[in-house]
C-alpha cells in the first residue's frame, strides 16, 4: 500500500513494471532503457501531494525522476 | 537460494506476515548510477497496532512510524546493502540498520545476508533498558526477516507455477476447441 491511500493503484502498476524490468534485466546486466519512466512520473506525483499533506519529515531527497538526467521539478 | 532471487525478494518484500506493522512501502527515487549501481530511496510506513481507543485520543494520522530506506544493488559484483534509519521519534530514538545480501563464496545457490544495527537512545534514564529491548527485538526480526523472504520467494514461485498452469490449460482448451470445431 501507499502512503498515500488514492497512490496506490498507480504504485501498484509502477511496482509490477519495474519487479519484472528489475528480475528480467536489470540483474542481467541490462539496465540502459527503464520502460517504467511515464509510470513513476505519475505515481511520484501522487506521492509527492500525499508526503506534503501529511507532513512527512523527509530531508534532503530530491525527488528525480527515474535513471539518467534530473528533471527539475516544480513544487 | 541464489542472490538473484533473494534481491528480487528483497525488492518485493513488504507486505508479508511476518511483518504485519509495515503498512506501506513507497519509492521516493530510484535511479541507476553511472557506475551501473540502481539506487532506491523508499518511505516505509508503520503501524504498531494502537489500541483504537488511543487512536481516536491522538488522531490516527499519528500513530503511524515511518522509516527512510536507501538501497543500492550492484549487478556486476553482486552485492545488495540496504540503510535504514527512523525519520519518525527522532529526537527520542535513532534506529540505524544496514543489511548486504550477497551469493555465498563458496555455494553459488546460497546467499549471506549481514546485518547491524545501531541504536541510540536520547535522554531517556533507562537507555540501557530499552536498547537491550531493542537489541531483542531487532535479532529476532533478523530471523523473521530471512521468513518473510522465504515466503516471498515462495509466493512469487507459485505465481509463475499458476502462471504456467493456465497457460497450458488455455492452450488444450483452445487446441480441444480447434479440434471440436474440425469435427
Amino acid at each position: 500500500n501507499s502512503v498515500g491511500e488514492a497512490c496506490t493503484e498507480l504504485k501498484r502498476e509502477y511496482d509490477q513494471c519495474f519487479n519484472r524490468w528489475f528480475a528480467e534485466k536489470f540483474l542481467k546486466g541490462e539496465s540502459a532503457g527503464d520502460p517504467c519512466g511515464q509510470l513513476f512520473k505519475r505515481y511520484q506525483l501522487c506521492v509527492q501531494k500525499a508526503i506534503k499533506e501529511k507532513d512527512i519529515p523527509i530531508e534532503g531527497l530530491e525527488f528525480m525522476g527515474p535513471s539518467k538526467g534530473k528533471t527539475e521539478n516544480s513544487s | 537460494h541464489p542472490w538473484e532471487t533473494v534481491t528480487t525478494a528483497a525488492m518485493q518484500k513488504y507486505p508479508n506476515p511476518m511483518n504485519p506493522s509495515v503498512v506501506g512501502v513507497d519509492v521516493l527515487d530510484r535511479h541507476v548510477d553511472p557506475s551501473g549501481k540502481l539506487h532506491s530511496h523508499r518511505l516505509l510506513s508503520t503501524e504498531w497496532g494502537i489500541p483504537s481507543i488511543v487512536k481516536s485520543l491522538i488522531g490516527a494520522c499519528r500513530t503511524k512510524t515511518y522509516v527512510q530506506e536507501h538501497s543500492v544493488v550492484d549487478p556486476v559484483k553482486k552485492t545488495m546493502e540496504l540503510k535504514s534509519s527512523n525519520i519518525s521519534f527522532t529526537n527520542l530514538v535513532s534506529v540505524d540498520e544496514r543489511l548486504v545480501y550477497k551469493p555465498h563464496p563458496r555455494e553459488p545457490d546460497k546467499t549471506i545476508l549481514t546485518q547491524e544495527a545501531i541504536i541510540s537512545v536520547k535522554g531517556v534514564s533507562l537507555s540501557s533498558y530499552l536498547e537491550g529491548l531493542m537489541a531483542n527485538t531487532i535479532s529476532s526480526n533478523a530471523n523473521k526477516g530471512r521468513e518473510a523472504l522465504e515466503w516471498v520467494i515462495n509466493r512469487l514461485n507459485a505465481e509463475i507455477e499458476e502462471f504456467t498452469a493456465s497457460a497450458r490449460g488455455t492452450v488444450r482448451n483452445s487446441m480441444a476447441a480447434a479440434a471440436f470445431v474440425e469435427k
